[in-house]
């Protein structure tokens, strides 16, 4: 079963805004969830939605202080003084999953938000207008990768009258770069103890790292199961675990599941699938209700044999020196460096993977991931991969013209087709 | 062995008819608001144009943003892989295929066996389109066949700045208050179009051959204009609006062998 699918059948009828505040929705949930355990393809996705529901549930009802994280900050440390973390660009792409975002988005387009905006951006800026999202106590935004979190959420802290905590991550990464970010970062853990109140316990930030490691770990055990043909897991599956990768590092339930996706992948055979063309995925995929994802699965017979936002490129942390080594981890983002780099991950990544082809998902708005694609895509074609610039949006379907995001897949499909007809395919480039 | 191709676009609907690599015959419709209807009907006219029943056919494949409503469609293959086997029939030559129809254009990079290697699409938009040459058309109080020929007896450019449809037709309103000559502005639409297909074209790169198909190839100012822009001739196929059916019905022999 689809996590979604489960989801929209509990909510439907319902104002999504009442219904994610109420804790009463939560005990339903949960109770509906567990019964419905046996229904998902994965337990991993069963454990990661009782974790997320769990922390939703903690947020909206109180439990414990909310700090909002924007999509690439270390949350290790906010798990580590034992907070409540809300990831709006995660919660964004899950209001939009369960086809809440319509309203969102008009309610950010009447604030005045630009529809040329990342569309994660206005859903949270919408929905946060109309007071759907937990209130938080703090916000903490970094400045790499995504230029456009830390206004945004100069502009929420701003609306919620909460303080604001900016991490600037320098562009090039030196030893006085890994300096100045860990130094931040321990000023962030003692401001955010002291405006929630916390006792910063260093053991349980080394804790929290440790889980850390332990998510890397077993996420490099679930990669090296995905180089098996064919595919055992989908890419559009993974990139449901959205959640994990920018709230649960840090938090010992996310390494517990991808724990769990890693005994499921080693006996997992998937001897139905067809696997007609074997594709790398870069940056995210829709989240809405259009059709693409299925289509290329399903209907095409594709698989998404791996996705850049899985691939692991950070070395494993250090619990005793946590803030350095955070730093380093940031300051190794390879899409934080000059393009040469994402260049050579995603090569590197292709050959690992054996795929036919590489798409690039270029999401509206997103300058980080869309502004060097047409240098990428000639790189990467100049190696010999076939690429396609795939123009759309993971949340707002108005921006996508209806019909051509799927023509130019299956077109792009077509050129895979006549490599494999005319020369042997990629293999023999 | 006979095929037929069936392109179904957002403006007109085309149905081809081949027999052993011969075009048997072909029909032209508008799409209108049933694009299943337009399907059937097309390729009815087709038919009995070539005194054939539907039974004599062997395959069909579909082509065009309706081709997933074409019932008696053996296979659906995209406009791309459709224009670019089309234009590869006519002109073995041709490396670069530029398609403008109603409300896309597409630049199609093919290799020396007629595959696709690359391709873009324009974004969301119709600007620049058949669609939009339509629209202002009517403003300037002509037919889309009648522009080329007006355009034609311009001695001067008049500037059209906004691609946006709705814009340009206001910038077109205001320069016929102004008295502009109505030739002058054509050529000013002709050129405004041929920059921004140009735009296209060098994101896949210029190769000659180069051929124009799709509606708006039969629009010779808009040819003239994209082959001074690009600084190489654009061929235009006789018919250049049965292109994609015409693929698409090459693609069908493919399928029945
Ligand atoms: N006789 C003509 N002279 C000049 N231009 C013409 C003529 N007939 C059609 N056109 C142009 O061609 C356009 C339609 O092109 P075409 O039939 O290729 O579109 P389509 O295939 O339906 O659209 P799409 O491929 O975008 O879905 C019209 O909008 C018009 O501008
Ligand atoms: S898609 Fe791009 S712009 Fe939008 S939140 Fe993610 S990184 Fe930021
Ligand atoms: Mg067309």
């Amino acid at each position: 079963m689809d996590l979604y699918e489960f989801m929209r059948g509990i909510l439907r009828e319902q104002r999504w805004g009442k219904v994610l505040s109420s804790p009463l929705t939560y005990q339903l949930v949960e109770k509906a969830l567990w019964l419905a355990r046996k229904g998902f393809r994965w337990r991993a996705t069963y454990l990661m939605a009782r974790f997320a529901l769990a922390q939703t549930k903690k947020a909206y009802t109180g439990e414990a202080p909310v700090v909002w994280t924007s999509a690439f900050f270390p949350v290790e440390i906010v798990w580590g003084l034992g907070l409540c973390l809300f990831s709006p660009e995660v919660a964004a792409a899950f209001i939009t999953s369960l086809g809440f975002a319509d309203q969102a988005l008009s309610q950010a387009d009447q604030k005045g938000y630009s529809r040329d905006l990342c569309s994660f951006h206005r859903c949270i800026a919408g929905a946060a207008a109309d007071g759907y999202l937990p209130p938080p106590a703090a916000l903490v935004a970094s400045t790499h990768l995504c230029d456009g979190a830390p206004l945004l959420f100069q502009n929420l802290a701003e609306h919620y009258k909460v303080p604001y905590l900016v991490l600037d991550v320098p562009y090039e990464s030196t030893p006085e770069a890994e300096k100045y970010v860990a130094h931040q970062l321990a000023q962030i853990w003692n401001t955010l103890a002291e405006i929630t109140d916390r006792r910063p316990d260093i053991g349980s930030l080394a804790r929290a790292v440790d889980y850390s490691n332990q998510f890397r770990n077993h996420l490099e055990a679930v990669n090296t199961l995905r180089c098996r043909i064919p595919a055992p897991i989908q890419g559009s599956e993974m990139l449901n675990y959205l959640y994990l990768f920018f709230a649960g590092q840090g938090h010992k339930e996310a390494a517990a599941v991808f724990a769990c996706l890693e005994r499921e992948l080693e006996s997992a055979v998937d001897s139905e699938n067809r696997e007609r063309f074997r594709l790398l995925w870069l940056h995210l995929k829709p989240y809405h209700k259009g059709e693409l994802m299925h289509f290329l699965e399903k209907e095409a017979g594709c698989s998404i044999a791996f996705e850049e936002m899985s691939h692991v490129y950070w070395p494993p942390l250090d619990p005793v020196n946590p803030f350095p080594s955070l730093a380093r981890k940031i300051l190794s983002h390879f899409a934080y460096k000059p393009l040469e780099w994402r260049i050579a991950v995603v090569d590197a990544l292709a050959r690992k993977y054996q795929v036919d082809g590489i798409v690039h998902f270029s999401h509206w708005g997103c300058r980080q991931s869309c502004g060097g694609s047409l240098i990428l895509r000639d790189a990467l074609q100049e190696k010999g991969w076939p690429v396609l610039l795939l123009d759309g949006d993971c949340l707002d379907q108005r921006n996508e013209a209806p019909g051509a995001v799927l023509t130019r897949a299956q077109a792009f499909l077509e050129v895979l087709e006549g490599r494999k007809e005319g020369s042997g395919g990629i293999a023999e480039k | 062995m006979i095929t037929g191709g069936i392109d179904v676009g957002s403006l007109s609907s085309e149905a081809v008819l081949l027999k052993d690599g011969e075009i048997l015959s072909y029909s032209i419709i508008n799409t209108g608001a049933d694009a299943r209807k337009a399907a059937e009907q097309v390729y009815q006219t087709a038919l009995e144009k070539a005194g054939l029943q539907s039974s004599d056919v062997d395959a069909v494949v579909a082509t065009g943003y309706g081709r997933l409503v074409v019932p008696f469609a053996t296979k659906q293959v995209t406009e791309i892989s459709c224009h670019a086997r089309g234009a590869f029939f006519l002109f073995p030559e041709v490396r670069t295929v530029i398609d403008i129809g109603g409300q896309d254009s597409k630049v199609i990079r093919i290799d020396g066996r007629g595959n696709v290697v690359d391709f873009v699409m324009n974004d969301k938009c119709a600007a620049g389109t058949g669609r939009f040459l339509e629209v202002i058309a009517r403003a300037l109080e002509l037919s889309v066949a009648e522009l080329g020929k007006e355009g034609e007896k311009a001695t001067r450019v008049a500037e059209i700045s906004s691609m946006c449809t709705v814009f340009a037709e206001s910038e077109v309103v205001s320069l016929i208050a102004q008295g502009v000559p109505r030739p002058e502005i054509v050529r000013g639409l002709h050129q405004a179009i041929a920059e921004r297909t140009a735009g296209l074209v060098q994101r896949v790169g210029i190769v000659p051959e180069v051929v124009m198909t799709g509606g708006v190839a039969k629009n010779s100012g808009v040819v003239a204009a994209l082959s001074q822009k690009l600084g190489v001739k654009v061929l235009v196929p006789q018919e250049p609006q049965i292109v994609g059916a015409l693929g698409a019905a090459l693609l069908a022999q493919k399928l029945a062998q």
